[in-house]
């Protein structure tokens, strides 16, 4: 191909691809739409997320599907950032032509996908989108993960359950960390809430190995109850060496410390660490039973919080359509009609998930009410190499 | 077409302003400096748009009134100009790989800066900014004009004695002084218009996406940015416009090939999940076969030349 025929062969062949694109399916199964990260620094929450979706479409279809009618996930990446979770959904509702979407991963991908859904008249779900204004969004946004304004607390509350004593808290925080510094509000908002005194705040990098400066200052206040938010190489690095400079009081961790990646730095200190959960592998129901067992049987491990918000994303539509079909069959509603009526069925209905019982309030329309909440604490082995989430509450 | 546009509106828009965006990269090129502080600035934009549009207008029922839009984006371009000259002029002392790695460090404080107010939203940012059209196609009446004034803005500088000014700093600035052009001077105006188009195509973003958190205008746009413009050709303005164009597309364009009917379901999925890898391998090849960029001064020529030719024979 010469130089200069191939620009304007560029531009035809997009434009060709373009329209292509118009081509829509018109295919029998029900289409859910799923818009999550595969790619981008979010993919590895996307991954857990597909994994869990997957397993969520396989079940149900084994069972039935809808009354009866299949659904088929339509998978398409939202990225990790705003763009291309925007063209995701654009894509979802206008050439995959889907009657809900499940995603995008992040809180803030869902403030700028999320209007568009509004302006569609097409239910969404997030399933890991935690931060404060999501439901607000508009009328067909709702949410099946707690807020972190719901589920921080809790491990506060586990440990004051532990010692009764709890008094003077100090509270550490990654400063360039976006979601540390968003949690450590909630963090510091609950510790005045239960009425404990909160001694000092530290802050550190999550780029930081020397927690020196920090772990003295904490230790000056005498602190009952330390609480940290960070990533896991910071978090557990700032674990150890508050414990090896003799702190002997109870940590809770935040978020990021949400991971058993954290016994190889902090080895036999990691102990004792308590962190809130969203979803516990420990929940007795005959759902979270068999979700755990297929997930079991693929990954060889329990399965993580994302993989089960997803599931119960898929879970939650599926149940609604069905609930919606008994009542007037949705072979014979429009797609625009029933997108309008999944939204309303899906905000009255109540689900038995792997989550535990969920079910959506009135007001702000789409927000979760999980009726479990979990807090694990690590126990380590004697010999300090491995360890393992128990859940104490 | 209405079906078209419904499901690519908002990445047709998202073109237009990746082009404009382009252009603020450009400029400070022409005059040779490596310059990757156009996100910073956009992210500015973004910010003022969003908290005047929220904040001081609180959103009342209805379609945001344009004209406020316009203001913004007047407000955002006096700002990033301003700030423009103040960070220009020291910055602007530092040359190439140095200049790069201070424009960086300016654009990562001003995320660290935007992560720590109250005002900006904190990590979050600031969502529900309000909309002022009732589709996103809507928005291209602002972006082409804009496109339309900065690139007519950009070709008549080329021509100009400022132009030639930059380019003659590009090619050799101890030469260009030595021939009485003021380095600094005309490096701070460069630097200083690009600044003032990020941050008017910054307050548009912030409308068009809903949103705006620290998470907007990173270093990871400028790598984008660059993209841009190496890809497009960095010797025309006409090569930036065309790789913002073009970039911006082809990683959806790619998902678009998914859906046509037809393929095999493993190529569909690819086509999908991989789609950046292409995208990757695009652009590596690219700049192998196109080492000057798919737009060149010297293409331009052949194509003006092939068209009076044409002229000529009818």
């Amino acid at each position: 191909m010469s130089r200069r025929l191939a620009s304007p062969v560029t531009i035809v062949s997009l434009i060709a691809v373009l329209c292509g694109a118009l081509v829509g399916h018109a295919a029998d199964p029900i289409p859910i739409g799923v818009s999550v990260a595969q790619t981008g620094p979010v993919a590895l929450a996307g991954q857990e997320q597909v994994l869990g979706a997957q397993i969520a479409e396989e079940y149900f279809n084994k069972r039935g599907g809808v009354n009866g009618r299949p659904f088929k996930l339509i998978f398409q990446d939202a990225g990790s950032d705003e763009a291309t979770a925007i063209n995701a959904y654009q894509n979802q509702i206008n050439v995959a032509k889907v009657v809900a979407i499940i995603g995008p991963s992040l809180s803030q991908q869902m403030f700028a996908a999320g209007p568009f859904a509004v302006r569609a008249k097409l239910p969404v779900l997030g399933i890991s989108t935690t931060a404060k204004g999501i439901p607000q969004v508009g009328e067909f946004v709702s949410r099946v993960s707690a807020p972190v304004a719901i589920v921080a607390p809790n491990a506060i509350k586990a440990a004051m359950d532990i010692n009764k004593n709890i008094k003077r808290v100090v509270v550490l925080y990654a400063q360039n960390d976006a979601f540390s510094k968003s949690e450590t509000e909630t963090f510091q908002q609950a510790v005045k809430d239960l009425h404990l005194e909160l001694v000092t705040v530290q802050t550190f990098q999550t780029t930081d190995t020397d927690f020196t400066a920090q772990v003295t200052n904490t230790l000056n206040a005498k602190p009952d109850l330390v609480i940290i938010s960070g990533l896991q190489v910071d978090g557990a690095n700032l674990v150890k060496q508050l414990r090896e400079l003799a702190y002997k009081g109870l940590i809770v961790g935040g978020n990021g410390l949400n991971t058993t990646n954290i016994i190889p730095i902090c080895k036999a200190l990691c102990d004792g660490i308590l962190v809130a959960q969203a979803y516990s592998p420990e929940y007795k129901s005959k759902i979270n039973d068999d979700f755990k067992g297929i997930y079991k049987d693929r990954q060889k491990k329990d399965p993580p919080q994302f993989s089960a918000q997803a599931f119960t994303g898929v879970q939650v539509f599926v149940e609604a359509l069905g609930a919606l079909d008994k009542k007037s069959p949705i072979a014979k509603m429009d797609l625009a009609a029933l997108r309008v009526e999944l939204n309303k069925q899906l905000i009255a209905g109540t689900y038995d998930t792997p989550l535990g019982e969920i079910s959506f309030k009135a007001s702000p329309g789409g927000e979760i009410v999980q009726k479990q909440s979990y807090v694990a604490q690590i126990k380590m082995d004697p010999g300090g190499t491995s360890g393992k989430w128990v859940y104490v509450k | 077409m209405p079906a078209f546009l419904a499901a690519y509106d908002f990445l047709l828009v998202s073109m237009v302003l990746a082009a404009v965006l382009a252009l603020s990269l450009y400029l400070p090129l022409m005059a040779g400096q490596l310059s990757l502080a156009s996100p910073g600035f956009y992210a500015l934009g973004g910010y003022i748009a969003a908290i005047i549009s929220t904040k001081v207008f609180p959103p009342a029922a209805g379609l945001y009134p344009v004209p406020l839009v316009l203001l913004e984006m007047a407000v955002a371009a006096v700002a990033s100009g301003v700030l423009g000259v103040i960070v220009g002029v020291p910055a602007l002392r530092l040359r190439g790989i140095f200049l790069a790695l201070a424009t960086i460090a300016f654009v990562e404080i001003l995320r660290v800066i935007s992560l720590n107010l109250d005002v900006t939203g904190g990590a979050i940012g600031i969502f529900g900014v309000p909309q002022p059209f009732a589709s996103q196609i809507h928005y291209m009446s602002l972006a082409i004009p804009l496109l339309v004034l900065c690139m007519l803005f950009a070709a008549r500088l080329e021509r100009s004695r400022t132009g030639r000014a930059l380019v003659a700093l590009r090619e050799d600035e101890l030469a260009a002084d030595a021939m009485g052009v003021n380095p600094t001077r005309y490096k701070v105006l460069a630097f200083t218009v690009g600044a003032m188009i990020a941050g008017v195509v910054g307050a548009l973003s912030a409308h068009f996406i809903n949103t705006w958190n620290s998470r907007q205008g990173t270093f990871d746009t400028g790598v984008s940015l660059m993209a841009f413009v190496l890809i497009g050709g960095s010797r025309t303005f006409v090569g930036p416009v065309v790789g913002g164009l073009v970039l911006t597309a082809l990683p959806e364009a790619l998902r678009g090939i998914a859906d046509v009917g037809g393929l095999p379901g493993w190529l569909a999925q690819f086509l999908r999940d991989g789609r950046l890898i292409i995208f990757g391998v695009m652009i590596a090849l690219g700049t192998v076969f196109f080492p000057h960029g798919l737009i060149t001064p010297a293409l331009l020529e052949r194509l003006g030349r092939g068209r009076r030719h044409r002229v000529e024979a009818a």
